[in-house]
C-alpha cells in the first residue's frame, strides 16, 4: 500500500511518522529542501523535492500505483491543484485534500463529483470548532469524542482530590455502582497511557477516560462529581479563522459572545459579519480589558491566537480573573505534557484535529472512526467485528488482546454493552477499541481485516 | 458650473411637460367645461416658452452633467413646472390670485395635498383632473418621468436621478437608470390602474375613481371633494384607499421584486418590516384612544384611527374625520407621523422610515460604545453594514430637516400665524403631508395664510419633496462660486 504525501509541514510530518510506524508505504513532497529533510532524517520514508502539483513529481512518486494521495500543503489552492494534476495521471487513485478556505464549505460535494474528484474535503478548522462546541458542553472534560454519530461519547475528565472515585479500586465500581457503573476506558497517568485492570485505583489528578450514552452523559459524570451546566457567556481570544467561524456558531446557538482582536482591520472585518456577537479590538493579555469587560461573568474562555504562549497565559489570567473555565489552542505537542502542571485542562489543536480526520477518513471500510488521544499515545477505534475475526464467539478473556489494547464497549443493535471477561462479542457487533500506538498492527490483525485504507 | 446646458435641459422638461399636458386638456374638450380655455392657454404658454428656452440654450451635442448642475437642473426645473403649473388655476374664471395659483401647483407637484381652494365641487371638472393629474406626476417625479422617456437624458440621466431621488441607500434595479426609471413608472402606472378599477367596483364614479387614484399613488391627498374621502362615507372605500396608501409608501424597488415573484423580499426588507410594523402599532394605539369617547364601537375606532394614521404616516394627508376633536395622544401621534413618514424609495414624504431607523441604531452604537468602550461596531441594515459617509448624511439630512423646521416655523408665526397652526403647517408642507393642525387642519384649509406664508410654504413643501439637500444648496454661496 501507497501513500503519497504532499506537503510536508506540521500535519504532513506526522501524518508520514503515523503510517511508517505502520509499514506504509509513504512518499512524502515538498518544494522547501529543510522539511523534506527533517521527514527524511527523522521518518523511514521516501522523500522528494518539488511541487506536489508538478506531473513529474507525482510520477516520480509512483502517483500511477499509489492508492492514497493526501494534499496537506497549507495553500488550499496548491492542494487543489495537486489533486487536479493527480486526478489527471491517475484517476484511480483516492484523493484527500485539506482546504481551509471558509468559501469552500458548501462546495466539498461538488469537488467529489466533479474534477479533481477530490473523495474527502477536510477542513480542520472546523473539526477544532466542534471539538470547542464539545467541550464547551462537558463539563470538566479535557478530551471528548464522539461514536457510532454521537451516540455514543467518551470523555477523558481529571479526577480532582474531592471526588469520591478517587482512591477506589476498578473492581470496587459494580459494587458501589451497580449495573450503571461509569465504564472506564483508560487511564492517562503522569503522561503514561494505562489500560487499567480490576485491581488498579483511580487517583487524584488522573485524567480519566469512559464511554457513555451520549443521553446519560450527565447522569455518568455526576459519578465523578462533575455536572453539566449549560454555558451562557462565552470570551473568544483571538479571532482568526478558527475564532470567527467559532463566533458565528455560538451566535446561532444563541449564546451570548464576546470577542477580543488585537488588529483593528480584522476587528472591522469581524464587525461586518457577525450581528450578535461584540467584538472588542484590544489584548486579550490586557488586565484592564479583561476587568472592563466583566471576565467574572464570564463562563467560558476560549484563547485562539496563533500565539501558542499568548493562548497560555491569556488563559492562566482569564481563570485568575474569575472565569470559570478555559480552552487554549495549543499547536505544540511538546506543551501537551506541561499543561496539567500550570492548570490549563482543556486544550484545542489544529494539527491533532487535523491528524484526527485525516485517520478518521483514511481508516475507512470495516473501521469506522479513529481517534487519536491526547499526544497521541494512544488511538480510540470504532470498528464492526467480522465472523472471521478472531474476537467473535468466544469469551473475551480468551481472545489474546495484544498489550495495551482493550475493548471498551460494544454496541449491538441500539444497546451498549459494557463487556466483562465473560463477554461474548458477535459479529457485526460494533466494538469501540482503546489501543496504544504499539498496539494498533496487533489490533489490525486481531480484527482480521487489515485497517483498510479505503 | 456652466448655465447653457442645464438651462437647456430645464427647457426642454418644461416643453416635454407642455405635452403631458394633453392629457387634462383632452379631458376638460370632452367635458366642454370652463377649463377648457385657461388649459388650452397654459399648455400653449408652457410649450412655447419650453420650446424658446430650450432654443436659446441650445447646444450641439449631449454633454455630461455633473452632479452640481443635476442639482441645479432638478431645482430649477421643479420650480419652473410648478410655475407653469399654476397657469390653469390663474387664468380660470373667477380665478385666483398668483399666489394662491402657485400655491396649489407646488402642493399638486410636491404630492403634498394643502388647498387654498374653498369650494372644491364648484370647481370645473378640467380643473380638478388637472390638480390630481399634477400629483400624479409628481409622485413618481418628473424628472424621473423624462429620463425614462427622453433620450437625450441618457448620459446625465444618473445625476438628475440622484438629485431628485436622494434616497440615502440607493437601489438601481437595472444597469440602466433609463430602464431603472422605466421599471418605477410602470409599477406605479400599474398600481394606478389596479386602484381606479377596485374603486369603480366599489361604485365610483370614473372621475372620482381616476382623481383619487391619481392622489392616492402619489400620496398626495387631493380630493374632488370638499370633506375629502369623508364624503362618501363607505367602507369599502376607506378601505381600498388605505391599502393602496399603504403600498404607496413602501419602497418601489420592493413592488417591483414582487411583480417578479419574489414576494420575500418585501418581508426580508427591514425597512418595509419597521414601516409596516409601526403604521400597525400606532393604530391600534389611536384606535384605543378613539374607541368609546369618540367612536363608540371598536370596528368603528379602527376604521378610522386605521384611515387617519395610515393617511398621515404616508403623508398622504386624506380625511375622513375631523382629528382635531380627538383626544391630546391621538393628535399628538399624528404630528409624530407627519415627521417620520413612509418609506424611502415609496412616493411618501416625511423624514422616511430608513432614515429614523439608521439614527435609531447609530444613537444606539454609541450607547454600546459607552458600555464597551473597545468594541468594533457597525450600524447595520439588513445584515449589510451601512458606509459611514451614508450615515453622516442622513445625520445632516436631520439636522437640516430640524433647523428648517424651527427656522421656518419661527417665521410663520412671525407673520401672525398662532402657535400651533405655525407649528403644524411646517410640519405638514415639509412633510408632504398636507392637512395639518389648527387653522390648517383637515376641516379647514390654506387659504387663510397670510401671502408670504403661502411663498413660505410653497417653497417648504419643494424642499420636503426633493428631500432638503437639492433645494438648500441653491442657498449656499460655495455652490454660486465659480
Amino acid at each position: 500500500m501507497k501513500i503519497i504525501i504532499v506537503g510536508a509541514g506540521q500535519v504532513g510530518y506526522h501524518i508520514a511518522s503515523r503510517l511508517a510506524l505502520e509499514n506504509k508505504d509513504v512518499v512524502v513532497i515538498d518544494k522547501n529542501a529543510d522539511a523534506i529533510k527533517r521527514v527524511a532524517d527523522d521518518l523511514d520514508v521516501q522523500t522528494i523535492i518539488g511541487s506536489g502539483s508538478s506531473p513529474d513529481a507525482l510520477h516520480e512518486a509512483g502517483v500511477g500505483d499509489a492508492e492514497i494521495l493526501l494534499a496537506v500543503t497549507d495553500s488550499d489552492e496548491s492542494n487543489l491543484v495537486a489533486c487536479l494534476v493527480a486526478d489527471m495521471l491517475s484517476p484511480s487513485t483516492k484523493k484527500l485534500a485539506r482546504v481551509r478556505g471558509a468559501d469552500f464549505d458548501q462546495y466539498h460535494d461538488a469537488f467529489r463529483q466533479n474534477v479533481p474528484h477530490i473523495d474527502t474535503i477536510i477542513n480542520p478548522e472546523i473539526e477544532v470548532v466542534k471539538t470547542i462546541d464539545r467541550l464547551m458542553s462537558v463539563p470538566g472534560a479535557a478530551d471528548v469524542g464522539e461514536f457510532a454519530d454521537g451516540r455514543i461519547k467518551f470523555v477523558g475528565v481529571y479526577l480532582d482530590e474531592t471526588c469520591r472515585l478517587a482512591g477506589v479500586q476498578l473492581m470496587d465500581l459494580p459494587n458501589r455502582f451497580g449495573k450503571d457503573r461509569p465504564l472506564i476506558a483508560a487511564v492517562m497517568r503522569d503522561d503514561e497511557l494505562i489500560i487499567p485492570g480490576g485491581q488498579d485505583r483511580l487517583l487524584p489528578g488522573d485524567l480519566v477516560y469512559f464511554i457513555s450514552e451520549a443521553d446519560k452523559l450527565s447522569e455518568t459524570l455526576s459519578k465523578f462529581d462533575k455536572y453539566i451546566e449549560p454555558v451562557r457567556r462565552v470570551l473568544v481570544i483571538g479571532a482568526g479563522r478558527i475564532g470567527f467561524r467559532l463566533a458565528k456558531l455560538l451566535e446561532e446557538k444563541s449564546i451570548y459572545c464576546k470577542v477580543i482582536e488585537k488588529h483593528a482591520d480584522r476587528c472591522q472585518y469581524l464587525a461586518e459579519r457577525l450581528n450578535k456577537a461584540v467584538v472588542l479590538h484590544g489584548d486579550g493579555s490586557d488586565q484592564g480589558l479583561l476587568a472592563e469587560e466583566n471576565i467574572k461573568e464570564i463562563d467560558v474562555v476560549i484563547t485562539l491566537t496563533n500565539d501558542e504562549e499568548t493562548n497560555i497565559l491569556a488563559s492562566l489570567l482569564a481563570m485568575r480573573m474569575g472565569a470559570s473555565k478555559s480552552i487554549t489552542k495549543i499547536s505544540k505537542f511538546s506543551y501537551f505534557q506541561l499543561m496539567s502542571t500550570i492548570g490549563i485542562k482543556q486544550v484545542v489543536s489544529t494539527r491533532l484535529s487535523a491528524i484526527n480526520t485525516i485517520l478518521q477518513h483514511i481508516r475507512r471500510g470495516k473501521v469506522l472512526s479513529a481517534i487519536s488521544l491526547k499526544s497521541e499515545e494512544a488511538e480510540v477505534i470504532e470498528a464492526v467485528a467480522l465472523e472471521t475475526s478472531e474476537i467473535v464467539a468466544k469469551p473475551l478473556r480468551r481472545v489474546s488482546f495484544p498489550k495495551g489494547a482493550m475493548v471498551a464497549g460494544i454496541m449491538r443493535q441500539e444497546n451498549i454493552i459494557i463487556p466483562t471477561g465473560d463477554t461474548v462479542i458477535e459479529p457485526n457487533d460494533r466494538i469501540i477499541v482503546f489501543a496504544r500506538k504499539e498496539a494498533i498492527t496487533g489490533i489490525e490483525k486481531i480484527l482480521a481485516v487489515k485497517l483498510e485504507y479505503f | 458650473m456652466r448655465w447653457r446646458y442645464p438651462l437647456s435641459v430645464v427647457g426642454a422638461l418644461n416643453l416635454f411637460f407642455g405635452l403631458t399636458m394633453i392629457f387634462p386638456l383632452g379631458y376638460g374638450l370632452f367635458h366642454q367645461d370652463q377649463s377648457v380655455v385657461p388649459l388650452m392657454l397654459s399648455t400653449i404658454i408652457t410649450l412655447v416658452s419650453g420650446l424658446l428656452i430650450y432654443l436659446v440654450f441650445r447646444s450641439d451635442k449631449s454633454e455630461v452633467i455633473s452632479q452640481r448642475e443635476g442639482m441645479a437642473i432638478v431645482a430649477l426645473g421643479w420650480t419652473s413646472v410648478s410655475l407653469f403649473g399654476a397657469l390653469p388655476f390663474y387664468l380660470a374664471p373667477g380665478g385666483c390670485s398668483f399666489t394662491d395659483a402657485f400655491f396649489e401647483s407646488v402642493s399638486g407637484f410636491t404630492t403634498t395635498g394643502a388647498s387654498i381652494l374653498t369650494n372644491i365641487e364648484e370647481t370645473p371638472r378640467g380643473l380638478l383632473m388637472w390638480r390630481s393629474y399634477i400629483q400624479w406626476l409628481g409622485g413618481m417625479g418628473i424628472i424621473v418621468l423624462s429620463v425614462a422617456i427622453l433620450p437625450f437624458l441618457g448620459v446625465g440621466g444618473m445625476q438628475l436621478y440622484k438629485a431628485e431621488v436622494p434616497t440615502p441607500v440607493p437601489d438601481k434595479l437595472r444597469p440602466r437608470i433609463r430602464d431603472t426609471a422605466m421599471v418605477l413608472w410602470k409599477v406605479y402606472a400599474l398600481f394606478t390602474v389596479g386602484e381606479v378599477i377596485m374603486l369603480l367596483l366599489g361604485g365610483m364614479t370614473l372621475f372620482d375613481a381616476l382623481c383619487h387614484a391619481f392622489t392616492t399613488m402619489p400620496t398626495g391627498g387631493f380630493s374632488t371633494k370638499n370633506a375629502s374621502i369623508a364624503h362618501f362615507n363607505n367602507v369599502y372605500f376607506d378601505v381600498t384607499i388605505s391599502v393602496f396608501m399603504i403600498l404607496a409608501g413602501i419602497n418601489f424597488s420592493l413592488h417591483y421584486q414582487l411583480l417578479r415573484g419574489r414576494p420575500l423580499a418585501v418581508w426580508r426588507d427591514s425597512e418595509c418590516r419597521f414601516f409596516l410594523g409601526a403604521a400597525a402599532l400606532l393604530t391600534i394605539i389611536v384606535a384605543a384612544d378613539i374607541h368609546g369617547n369618540i367612536y363608540p364601537t371598536i370596528a368603528e375606532a379602527l376604521r378610522y384611527g386605521l384611515f387617519q394614521v395610515v393617511s398621515i404616516v404616508t403623508t398622504t394627508g386624506y380625511a375622513t374625520a375631523d382629528y382635531e376633536q380627538w383626544p391630546a395622544l391621538s393628535q399628538l401621534i399624528l404630528l409624530l407621523c407627519m415627521f417620520l413618514g413612509a418609506s424611502a424609495g415609496s412616493t411618501g414624504g416625511g423624514m422616511k422610515c430608513l432614515r429614523i431607523m439608521l439614527v435609531f441604531k447609530y444613537s444606539y452604537k454609541e450607547l454600546f460604545s459607552l458600555i464597551h468602550p473597545r468594541a468594533v461596531k457597525h450600524v447595520k441594515l439588513g445584515g449589510k453594514v451601512v458606509p459611514e459617509d451614508v450615515m453622516h448624511s442622513v445625520l445632516g439630512f436631520l439636522t437640516l430637516y430640524m433647523g428648517l423646521f424651527a427656522i421656518a416655523s419661527v417665521l410663520l408665526a412671525a407673520m401672525g400665524v398662532d402657535f400651533i397652526t405655525a407649528f403644524a403647517a411646517v410640519a405638514a408642507t415639509l412633510g408632504n403631508v398636507g392637512p395639518g393642525f389648527g387653522m390648517v387642519g383637515p376641516v379647514e384649509n390654506y387659504a387663510q395664510v397670510p401671502t408670504l406664508g403661502k411663498w413660505l410654504l410653497s417653497w417648504c413643501m419643494l424642499l420636503g419633496r426633493l428631500e432638503i439637500y437639492t433645494m438648500v444648496i441653491l442657498l449656499v454661496p460655495e455652490f454660486w462660486r465659480k
